[in-house]
């Protein structure tokens, strides 16, 4: 079977103002400069032709980039679809105005809680406002908006309110993205998992909102797989349709990937993109069915979930070339178990911040 | 939502684009995180989903295409823009 990637996610850089404790970037950063804007041209260039069509333009904040417009111009001509994914910070008139004539697609927005004084806690920065004012520069400038909220149980309970303001700011699509435990959200896990009584509240509502907001808002709303009995498709299987390039260029079949001690990422400094995607190591170790173990391997889901999410076995299973232990039938399962248990009744500890390399 | 008129005009909404695929030709439609590849008929009708035309209009230039009563086709254009709209892909 020939793979083809169809999205890619560009991290332009680390550096961000903010400070989420859920943040997926890697709680320990790789070394290396950042790609220039000739190399993202390559980059671009050679995901068009191995067949990308998105480009997820991200970070850290890309925004940091003085050179964003250039690169969200050589992704259109490259024909990709641009969207670029921001916490706002440094989005203002000038920028949109740069952003417009480069030809971006959408805007997408992080929100952190509908309320000012928890979402700036929540970022560890005072950012809410300059949100609030960026989202509705973007509306006025012809953007179609995203707004993304990370839920965990410190905002889960505002759900109504955090749909609410999405629907004030005209938002195109809601992402209500359940906190997923990686990077500064693994070591922050403890105050970030919502108890069972807060998603079995949180889920009716998302479920009412996508019906009455059908035609007018997209919801997305997924229950978190530490709840679930089946793990997610992570990523559509692993070198299956998504490959992430890090500020440094190192290039990932997820964007936490950085997580799996043993793999080493090529780098695209070193390598066309077209053999790293084919023919590097990392890419080959979990694509396919073939490495599989039991009980995934004579498993009749193993080609709708491909097993899970490796960079959660690697975590919690301490391997990632076993069963995602959010399954039910993972021999690992009961780590996850205890940890959910004992977090149900836990007084969150205080979030350990994002800080930049 | 609005209803669907002979008087509407369907057009793609904000943040939508219309390409064929580099690798295969097919038709696609493009929008936030989504990639919905098109039959024949849909791609013919988001052809026509420019602001020029009312959906009588867009009847009309079909049916020429097809060989058909405008008629012929109407159930089946009104479903096609009115699950493309729910889905907010197209907009009038």
């Amino acid at each position: 079977m020939k793979y083809r990637p169809y999205l890619l996610l560009a991290e332009l850089t680390y550096r961000c103002p903010l400070h989420c404790p859920y943040c997926s970037n890697p709680a320990r950063y790789p070394d290396g400069r950042e790609l220039t804007t000739a190399e993202w041209q390559r980059v671009f260039r050679e995901a068009a032709a191995l067949g990308v069509l998105h480009a997820g333009l991200s970070g850290g904040e890309p925004l940091q980039r003085a050179d964003l417009p250039e690169l969200v111009g050589a992704a259109r001509e490259a024909g990709l679809y641009t969207n670029l994914i921001t916490s706002a910070a440094g989005l203002n008139e000038a920028r949109l105005g740069q952003l417009k004539a480069a030809g971006l697609d959408n805007i997408q927005i992080s929100f952190q809680s509908d309320q000012e004084s928890p979402a700036n806690r929540i970022a560890g920065a005072a950012m809410h406002r300059v949100k609030l004012a960026a989202a509705r520069m973007a509306h006025a400038a012809g953007f179609p908006l995203t707004v993304n909220v990370v839920l965990h149980r410190d905002n889960i309970d505002r759900l109504e309110e955090i749909i609410a303001l999405a629907e004030e700011l005209e938002a195109e699509r809601l992402e209500l993205a359940n906190v997923q435990f990686y990077g500064w959200a693994f070591r922050n896990r403890a105050g970030l998992l919502p108890t069972r009584g807060q998603i079995a509240a949180a889920v009716p509502v998302a479920a009412r909102a996508k019906q009455r907001l059908l035609g007018r808002m997209r919801i997305l709303f997924v229950t978190p797989d530490y709840y679930s009995d089946r793990p997610k498709p992570c990523m559509d299987g692993w070198g299956r349709r998504f490959l992430t390039v890090n500020p440094v260029g190192e290039v990932l079949p997820c964007p936490t990937a950085k997580e799996i001690k043993e793999l080493r990422f090529d780098n695209v400094r070193d390598h066309a993109l077209d053999w790293i995607w084919h023919e590097s190591a990392a890419f080959r170790r979990f694509r396919g069915t073939e490495w599989m173990p039991l009980p995934c391997r004579e498993c009749e889901f193993r080609e709708v979930d491909f097993g899970g999410c490796r960079c959660q076995a690697a975590l919690l299973a301490g391997d990632a070339g076993v069963t995602d232990p959010a399954c039910a039938l993972s021999p690992h399962r009961e780590r996850l178990t205890e940890f959910v248990q004992a977090a149900q009744s836990l007084e969150a500890p205080d979030f350990a911040y994002r800080q930049n390399p | 939502m609005n209803a669907l008129t002979d008087q509407s005009r369907a057009v793609l909404a904000r943040g939508v684009r219309l390409r064929a695929d580099p690798l295969s030709g097919e038709p696609l439609l493009l929008f936030p995180e989504g990639i919905l590849p098109l039959d024949a008929t849909t791609h013919d009708i988001l052809l026509r989903c420019t602001g020029d035309l009312t959906l009588a209009g867009l009847l009309l230039a079909l049916s020429e295409e097809y060989e058909v009563e405008p008629d012929e086709l109407r159930t089946d254009v009104v479903q096609c823009l009115t699950h493309l709209r729910q889905e907010m892909l197209v907009v009038w």
